[in-house]
């Protein structure tokens, strides 16, 4: 907040560059390491590695380049509300379809 | 940020704000700056409801994805090893870029200050947009030509195999339309910025434009694990 009103107005494009750019750095990085992970000979546990880094990466976007950080509670509970929603979809279908092929 | 903040940052030197209201809001007996800040606020909250939805909308794809994939895990795993695994982490990489430019341009015009590097960074997210789009249509091209469109053709003998690739069509073809739009959309702002100065600075519709760029951005994070890393270590 304040500290937002002083940077305001010593802002300059290489600070608001550089407040972006690790987080650009942090998801190529990310990238690469999923890729790398497909290749290990671990089976299942590449594909959990693979969506862990997929959660990460989308941690990233959303609280520095869609600035979910400095939102309002008002937007933070919507964000949270889709996947709140998509959390109950997955749970109660995939009770069904595991419990499914558990007792095949 | 809280709304008061906003408020008070908005109130202290823009009399011109009048201008960048969609409505007057007399009725609401506010003065300019207090209405225009709560119209950014209702901006912001009304893309981000619609987001949501999104978020349901590709969920419920995904889901799908996952109860076929844990039924036949075999079959998704031949068939991830067919995708172009070179085509799809370019491609990643390409809009994680564009996420980068496009959350550039848009903290750059919420600032009101750098109306170059604003415009610039949204011709490169639109650029990055529509490489993205080229990439895929070059993978396309390929997967045609291996026969891994579902059908009587279809180049894999698992049957199971066809689930996923009806899957890899459908998903990348809603994304890339999602996409198109979001390129529509951000050619839109580079064009009214570039014929009227005061157009970008502290325009919400940046702000939503951004944000729905960022979905579909991450929309493709989830996909790339899905339909290009399944099945590389077997």
């Amino acid at each position: 907040m304040s500290e937002e009103a002083e940077s305001k107005s010593t802002e300059t494009p290489g600070a608001l560059w550089r407040r972006n750019l690790w987080v650009w750095a942090a998801l190529m990085l990310l990238l690469a390491l999923s890729t790398w992970a497909a290749y290990w000979p671990y089976g299942r546990i590449d594909t959990a590695v693979g969506f862990g880094i997929a959660g990460a990466k989308t941690a990233l976007v959303a609280l520095v380049f869609m600035q979910l950080k400095h939102a309002s509670g008002l937007v933070r509970v919507v964000a949270a509300c889709g996947l709140f929603w998509a959390a109950i979809l997955f749970a109660l279908t995939l009770a069904d379809v595991l419990s499914r092929m558990a007792n095949r | 940020m809280s709304r008061a903040d906003v408020e008070a940052c908005l109130r202290e030197g823009h009399p011109d704000i009048e201008a960048r209201m969609r409505e007057p809001w007399s009725d609401l007996e506010t003065d300019h700056a207090t209405a225009f800040a709560r119209q950014r606020d209702g901006a912001a909250f009304g893309i981000w409801v619609f987001l949501a939805s999104e978020v349901l909308f590709f969920g419920a794809l995904f889901l799908t994805y996952t109860a076929a994939r844990l039924a036949n895990q075999e079959a998704f795993a031949a068939a991830g090893r067919e995708t172009n695994i070179v085509f799809g982490t370019l491609n990643t990489a390409i809009l994680l870029t564009s996420s980068l430019t496009m959350a550039v341009a848009s903290q750059a015009a919420d600032k009101g200050l750098f109306r170059r590097l604003t415009l610039w960074c949204l011709a490169a997210t639109a650029v990055f947009g529509l490489a993205f789009l080229v990439v895929k249509g070059f993978e396309y091209r390929e997967d045609i030509e291996k026969h891994l469109v579902p059908g009587a053709h279809f180049a894999l003998s698992q049957a199971p195999a066809q689930i996923f690739f009806g899957f890899y069509w459908l998903v990348t073809v809603v994304h890339a339309i999602h996409l198109s739009i979001g390129i529509a959309l951000v050619t839109r702002l580079a064009v009214m910025g570039w014929r009227d100065v005061d157009f970008l600075k502290e325009n919400p519709q940046v702000e939503v434009t951004a944000l729905y760029w960022h979905l579909v951005d991450v929309v493709w994070i989830f996909l790339y694990p899905m339909l290009y890393l399944p099945g590389r270590s077997g």
